[in-house]
């Protein structure tokens, strides 16, 4: 039982990661990483979100009619995006307001719903909860990785700090979103060379 | 038991979306008080940064308290006009309790019925008076708005801030990103003689000596006409009580320069004249 928490908390980080290996929730990478602070927010969210719809889905597992499973869960999942925007709104409106739009999609973000089908529905709690976690948090650290590089390359700065010295001009191309997709690719490579099994013939 | 019964399952839905509803709510008023304070300090940030005090980036990076204590200690008056220019009431400045006529949205369409009553936020930086008046209008996706403000006798712009709900990014919401965008403005006018028309955003280049215009931003034409139409129509409200200023500064001049306190007043033009350009 042990092994298998341990194997539900660290597959989604590395091994099964929810962006690199199953490809989801792209579309939310390439938006929110030009700065490392609105990239640390969304993965904060992302991993509250996942890991209490999963949790709520999978108390109510056994009491969802079938025929409108999709509906209960996407009830509990929208719910779950409205309080963590409602909460950024009073405790970090600049980020809120620069992130809302990304936050309210995150209730499309494939990750919340494909783990509530493929995990929450048929484990206990506790397990899902973690599940939830592990894959926002395996979400989240891609995000930060790339929102590193594109603060970093981009603008000079870590978390509005300035890293470089102020003669590095700042490479404009970084902040637009076809770099976002070109860093990602590069992590996806690295992933591959490490662990050969994930390669296609 | 069987949970896929027609009668289990409505009443199970309906139970589920009333208790997410009734989360929602509560968190929605225990949250809403936090929330209002921070849009009035983005509000007040907004008029701090058209009126030149500070930046809205670093005003971000200030609390609440920090920005309504600016507020407070650069204003002079905050006040209502009506549609003929007349004051009709005072708006509290106190930090402690900050009245804002901040509703831009009913304030159009009352301009819209004729009965509009409108702020005027006068600040005072180095000596002179500030203008802040607010803007309101349609985007392409949504509201934008914004504040302009004018010199002491309300005859030139000295800043602008502008902002939107929803328009494009990289397109639209340049009006909002671009400092360029903003800092055009500084230095025009309103034109008095064109009331219906009387600031234009031109697409392709402003011309040079046209002091009622500015360029518009490439791709984002239909946010700049809704900006330009905002504009008009709030100027336009807004005109008996800026011709009003700009009369009574004109007249002031006249005596004065007319006047015993003629050398005086040389230096003071040419002050103000670099300060504008500056």
């Amino acid at each position: 039982m042990n092994e298998d928490l341990k194997k539900t908390l660290l597959n989604p980080i590395f091994k099964g990661n929810p962006i690199t290996v199953l490809v989801l929730g792209i579309c939310s990478s390439l938006a929110v990483t030009v700065q490392l602070k609105g990239a640390l927010v969304m993965a904060l969210s992302v991993i509250i979100v996942t890991g209490l719809s999963s949790l709520v889905v999978s108390l109510l597992r056994n009491s969802i009619p079938n025929r409108v499973r999709i509906i209960v869960q996407l009830v509990v999942v929208a719910m779950m995006v409205i309080l963590v925007d409602q909460v950024l709104r009073a405790y970090a409106y600049s980020i809120d307001k620069q992130l809302s739009v990304y936050i309210g999609l995150i209730i499309t973000n494939c990750i919340v719903m494909g783990r509530i089908e493929a995990f929450a529905l048929g484990n206990k709690p506790i397990p899902s909860l973690l599940d939830g976690l592990a894959n926002g948090a395996g979400y989240g650290m891609i995000l930060v990785i790339v929102a590193f590089f594109r603060e970093l390359l981009g603008s000079g700065t870590l978390l509005g700090f300035r890293v470089l010295p102020e003669s590095y001009v700042p490479n404009n191309l970084v902040i637009l979103p076809p770099m976002a997709l070109i860093i990602l690719g590069c992590i996806v490579w690295v992933q591959r060379s490490i662990q050969k099994d994930l390669q296609e013939k | 038991m069987n949970t896929n019964n027609n009668v289990y399952t409505i009443v199970y839905t309906t139970i589920v979306v009333v208790v997410a509803a009734a989360i929602l709510a509560i968190a929605a008023m225990a949250l809403k008080p936090k929330q209002d304070a921070n849009i009035k300090a983005e509000t007040i940030s907004q008029m701090l940064t058209a009126a030149g005090f500070s930046d809205k980036d670093a005003l971000a990076k200030l609390g609440n308290d920090q920005i309504l204590a600016m507020y407070s200690g650069n204003i002079k008056t905050a006040f209502l006009i009506d549609k003929d220019g007349n004051k009709t009431g005072e708006l509290e400045t106190d930090v402690n309790d900050i009245e804002l006529q901040d509703n831009l949205k009913v304030e159009n369409k009352n301009i819209a019925a004729g009965n509009p009553s409108l702020p005027v936020y006068v600040f005072e930086k180095d000596g002179a008076e500030i203008n802040v008046i607010p803007i309101y209008g349609a985007g392409l996706w949504g509201p934008i708005w914004g504040y302009i403000a004018f010199d002491a006798n309300c005859s030139k712009i000295v800043g602008a801030y502008f902002d939107h709900e929803s328009e494009t990014p990289g397109l639209g919401a340049k009006i909002k990103d671009e400092a360029w965008f903003r800092e055009e403005f500084v230095g025009k006018e309103v034109n008095f003689a064109k009331p219906d028309d009387s600031f234009d955003i031109i697409k392709g280049g402003a011309p040079k000596d046209d002091k009622s215009a500015v360029d518009a931003i490439t791709g984002a034409t239909m946010t700049c006409n809704g900006l330009d139409a905002a504009l008009d129509t709030w100027f336009k409200a807004y005109m008996p009580f800026l011709q009003k200023k700009a009369g009574a500064a004109a007249a002031d001049d006249d005596a004065c320069c007319g006047g015993a306190c003629g050398k005086e007043c040389d230096g003071q033009c040419e002050h103000e004249h670099n300060h504008q350009e500056g």
